[in-house]
């Protein structure tokens, strides 16, 4: 029996001397960032590399210069319709040299290649346009029976699924004391930055939550919890790619409120090939309101 | 053709013959004081091999016996041994029904038993822990049975903060709980901190913590059963405590043909939470917790009985977070069952029970005006039946059903709204057949099968289960198991939290999880009052399925689509060491062990478009040693200590970082972290010691009382729970969210 034991305990610390999952190292990537809007204008690009987790990060020094870029309009057999070159702005940062519109329903491509010939490609379809059918009051009281609706009509997508939405309220007068009573219990009592509520955002919301009226047309409520700040905002229905869906919900992840335990880290999905970041596309409404007081 | 008629006549007249000529006894083996059946008490004929212990319902019977004279031994953990001398005819069916004494301690007092009598018949990956035990280990704020489980080897916890089972790799979630036969799917109060089973109540606790046998079912990994008192059958009885946390009251005694039992715990945090919120903003408006435990038993004749059992608990928070927001939580579970034990004849024993449980969970935030409401429901009603026939000493023939409707109802409303909603309602069913055929004197074979259905998806699958057991001597037992083990249930939960906790069902394009287990062990007795069990397993897992962690929404998603479908394993050595005689009494556990769990688009190489690689959970904790003692000091002082040492737990160190800075829909830059393999670094090992100290007396003559100090983290060493890295610095700076502080925790019982 005393054998026995002996080899039991061998055996086990002869297991553990054989790691076989260990701990990898760092290994620098290429950064890339770029958001294409239906119709606006064509977006900038910004290139920069990571830094080590314990060193101290600013974009103007992982900046990447002197790099080739292009977005290219793709037909549907993915061969290019057209190219819009970039120059660089200032480090880390390119613009487009023409003047050119962001379609909706359509395919774009990113291409980059650095000074040291490495390429970096990603691709992004615009999500469908759509717009506000309904007209909205200027005025809404904040937490009344009266919430703001806003019917709009539907946005498609290349795979047919179901729309993703963000909502983002604009805040246009963003003083202290506009601020709504749970911000400002945020803001004053703990100690979080009053412009980090300059935009606020919904988060991820399908379209499965809402139903589709006769018409086709889709009727969205905007939570109150969505206002930061009295007066006047600007409120934006945005329906986003896959990238963007991807890049966001696991970027959420990361920080929290999922239900992987604490400490386990995974890394974001970036649908780059040959670096990371997020190349995503959108269509976006806006309405202007302004919220006021409640009377007591 | 003649020949062979006349053989097997002479073959079936002998076995007649011999049939007639042996006879039986049979009976039930109770608690003289209280009546209280005695579960796995040993029963055995002296200078025979013959024997055998008691089944749940503190039933035996005993077959095949040669007509003569023998000395009937019982002896059960606590009780003073038992010996009656019988004379035995030919055919003859004696009831005996035996009563043991409850031994009172002795210091220094070694009990002498025969070689049959002291082995504890337990199956392989079987563990059992007294109630005594729960209520003396040091625990935080008060005696928890899962608590006291976390003690054993092979079983971890998440935290200091979490009272989950993580047995042999598996998650919570793996191991079936019943209560009185009856699933419970919520086991937990102050949301995970503590378990729902009031130790007062508990009569015996045993845990299958792998390779189970056929009569269990649907989970991956283990069993938990635990059975509540069943009531005094001869005078009345009770006992109150007053602890830091929460108080008890437990109550029990005769009916005219019976029992009744009833315990109550409440939590006592109101007026501490009134001292807190004097000066300090984030204290809960309003917290408790509450449970209730009862049963009802009616002896109608010595062959039949009947029992009522019930639970309710719940768990009410009320806690207004920040200026205009709040969020209450209320959940919890209730369980009733009602069984009836009948012996048909010496030969066949069956116990059919009918069962309800229901879980819910009820949170709700509202956030500057903005409500968000989930409406949780479990409901789970069946019938079941398990049957145990001996046909003869050579075979203990198991066999029974369980067949149930599971309905999940789920319904989430966000600003008035119904958002996602889910109602399922499955029928499920399950047969199984085992015979433990005791092929000679020294090897015992125990082959099984068990057959699940289950509606949604309409899945049927075949479980095998074999188990083998060789004794190449008296002391020694050498075990070997292999089963397949489906499970149709899966549960979103947060270690850190289970106040959300929500079941998912299989079904059409959700395959059920399953998986295979190997066990081999040696229990052995090396010397008078100890014990030495050494065991081995692997366990595969395929079909895993979970919620999809990455998804932020549910809505207008096909059911299949929420859920991410994974493999996983595991493998390790547990080693126990108990001392059961003397002052000191205890045992050490050893556990090595390794899990691991893989996810498609999870713990994938950042740019090779690489397949996803397992990973180690966070609970995997490579090698974990725990000491349990109890030393007397005398016949009113006792003190009992804990410690714990484990390597640390997996996690993610980020290698490094970058920013979003134009992302549209957000006024902050969104940091990123790199990370490379996930969970590939270690936290550093834990360690604690916890003290109690128990002083015995009386109250001013009315009862038994007994003070308990305890110090929890007795040399105050702040274990890392995880690390937080904010970004918000820079260069990031991690943080360590620490486990708890030294505890002083004090409590007072009176036994009356």
């Amino acid at each position: 029996m005393k054998r026995i034991l002996i080899l039991f305990v061998f055996a086990s610390l002869l297991f553990t001397a054989c790691n076989l999952y260990r701990q990898d190292s760092y290994q620098e990537d290429y950064v890339v960032e770029s958001y294409l809007v239906a119709n606006a204008g064509l977006p900038k690009v910004r290139l920069s590399k990571t830094v080590p987790i314990q060193k101290k990060y600013n974009f103007q020094q992982t900046a990447v210069s002197k790099a080739s870029i292009e977005i290219r309009k793709l037909n549907a057999d993915s061969s290019v319709a057209e190219t819009y070159p970039y120059a660089q702005s200032s480090p880390g940062i390119y613009t487009s040299v023409v003047a050119a519109k962001v379609q909706a329903q359509q395919l774009y491509q990113l291409h980059i290649t650095t000074a040291d010939d490495h390429q970096i490609t990603a691709t992004t379809y615009v999500p469908g346009d759509f717009k506000t059918v309904n007209k909205l009051q200027d005025r809404y009281i904040y937490q009344s029976d009266n919430q703001i609706k806003i019917t709009t009509t539907p946005s498609e997508y290349i795979t047919n699924r179901q729309t993703y939405y963000i909502f983002t309220v604009n805040a246009l007068r963003p003083k202290t004391e506009n601020l709504t009573p749970f911000y400002k219990d945020l803001v004053e009592n703990n100690d979080n930055a009053i412009e980090n509520y300059y935009v606020n955002s919904s988060g991820i919301i399908n379209e499965g939550n809402y139903d589709r009226n006769a018409d086709g047309t889709i009727t969205l409520d905007l939570p109150w919890l969505a206002i930061a700040f009295y007066d006047s905002n600007a409120v934006t229905a945005n329906a986003i790619d896959d990238n963007m869906y991807d890049f966001l919900r696991s970027q959420n992840v990361q920080t929290g409120g999922s239900t992987l335990s604490p400490g386990e880290i995974q890394n974001i999905r970036y649908n780059i090939n040959g670096g990371i970041g997020v190349f995503g596309s959108m269509a976006s409404d806006t309405n202007r309101v302004v919220i006021s007081r409640p009377s007591n | 053709m003649k020949k062979l008629s006349l053989l097997l006549l002479f073959v079936l007249i002998h076995l007649c013959s011999f049939a007639q000529e042996s006879a039986s006894i049979n009976g039930y083996i109770t608690n003289v004081k209280t009546g209280e059946t005695l579960i796995s008490a040993n029963l055995a004929l002296k200078d025979t091999r013959k024997g055998t212990s008691t089944n749940t319902s503190g039933y035996y019977s005993l077959t095949d016996i040669p007509p003569g004279t023998y000395t009937v031994v019982a002896t059960y953990i606590g009780f003073k041994r038992f010996e009656k001398e019988i004379t035995l005819t030919a055919g003859q069916k004696l009831r005996l029904d035996i009563k043991l004494t409850p031994q009172e301690y002795q210091l220094d007092e070694v009990v002498v038993e025969s070689e049959k009598e002291k082995e504890e018949q337990r199956n392989i990956g079987l563990a059992q822990i007294k109630t005594e035990l729960i209520k003396k280990v040091p625990t935080v704020f008060q005696a928890d049975v899962f608590r006291s489980l976390q003690l054993l080897p092979g079983v971890k916890s998440a935290s200091d903060f979490s009272s989950g089972l993580y047995i042999r790799g598996g998650s919570p979630d793996q191991t079936l709980i019943l209560l009185d036969r009856t699933t419970v799917y919520n086991p937990t109060h102050f949301f995970g901190f503590f378990s729902t089973f009031n130790p007062d109540a508990v009569k015996d606790v045993r845990l299958y913590k792998g390779g189970y046998p056929a009569k269990y079912g649907g989970r991956l990994g283990s069993v938990l059963t635990i059975y509540n008192k069943d009531g005094n059958r001869k005078e009345f009885q009770g006992s109150a405590t007053l602890g830091l946390l929460a108080s008890r009251a437990s109550f029990e005694g005769p009916l005219k043909k019976g029992s009744w039992m009833m315990a109550i715990r409440r939590s006592t945090l109101e007026p501490l939470l009134a001292v807190l919120r004097q000066s300090n903003d984030n204290i809960p408006s309003s917290f408790y917790f509450l449970d209730m435990n009862g049963k009802v038993n009616y002896d109608a004749d010595p062959n039949n009985k009947l029992s009522l059992a019930f639970y309710s608990g719940v768990d009410d928070l009320n806690f207004p977070i920040a200026e205009d927001a709040d969020i209450k939580i209320n959940y919890g579970n209730q369980t009733l069952s009602s069984t009836w034990t009948h012996i048909f004849s010496e030969k066949v024993f069956s116990n059919f029970t009918v069962t309800g449980s229901r879980y819910f969970n009820f949170p709700s935030f509202n956030i500057a005006s903005t409500p968000f409401n989930r409406s949780n429901n479990i409901y789970d009603f069946s019938a079941k039946d398990d049957i145990e026939y001996l046909p003869n000493n050579n075979h203990e023939i198991s066999t029974g059903f369980w067949m149930g409707s599971l309905t999940l109802k789920l319904q989430d409303t966000f600003d008035g709204k119904d958002t996602f909603g889910s109602r399922i309602k499955s029928l499920y069913g399950s047969w199984y057949l085992q015979d433990k055929w005791n092929l000679s004197d020294r090897w015992i074979l125990t082959p099984g099968i068990r057959l699940n259905a289950f509606s949604e998806g309409n899945y049927f699958k075949l479980d095998p289960r074999l188990s083998l057991e060789y004794r190449p001597a008296d002391r020694i037992r050498l075990q070997a198991a292999y089963g397949r083990y489906t499970q149709f249930l899966t549960l979103i939960s947060n270690e850190a939290f289970t106040g959300f906790d929500v079941w998912l069902t299989a079904d059409d394009g959700v395959p059920p999880a399953y998986g295979n287990q190997y066990v081999i062990g040696a229990k052995t007795i090396p010397w008078e009052g100890y014990g030495l069990d050494i065991e081995a397993y692997y366990r595969s897992m395929k079909n895993l399925f979970e919620p999809d962690p990455f998804l932020p929404d549910q809505a207008g998603l096909p059911y299949r689509d929420i859920f991410r479908f994974g493999s996983g394993y595991a493998y390790g050595t547990e080693i126990y060491f108990e001392r059961r005689v003397g002052r000191l009494t205890g045992f050490a556990g050893y556990t090595f062990s390794v899990t691991r769990r893989k996810f498609p688009n999870f713990n994938e190489p950042l740019l090779a478009n690489g397949p996803a690689r397992f990973y180690p959970p966070k609970y995997d904790r490579t090698h974990d040693l725990k000491l349990v003692l109890e030393y007397k000091l005398s016949s009113r002082w006792s003190t009992t200590a804990v410690f714990n040492y484990a390597t640390g737990q997996a996690y993610t160190k980020p290698l490094g970082r970058t920013a979003a800075f134009d992302f549209p829909t957000s006024g902050t830059n969104l940091d990123q972290l790199i990370v490379g393999r996930v969970n590939a670094s270690r936290l550093p090992p834990y360690n604690r010691l916890d003290l109690g100290f128990t002083r015995k007396g009386t109250f001013f003559g009315i009862g038994q009382a007994k003070w308990q100090f305890q110090i929890i983290n007795a040399y105050s060493r702040r274990n890392i729970w995880f690390y937080n890295y904010d970004l918000d610095n820079n260069p990031a700076k991690r943080k360590a969210v620490k486990l708890l502080p030294i505890l002083p925790t004090i409590s007072y019982t009176l036994d009356f």
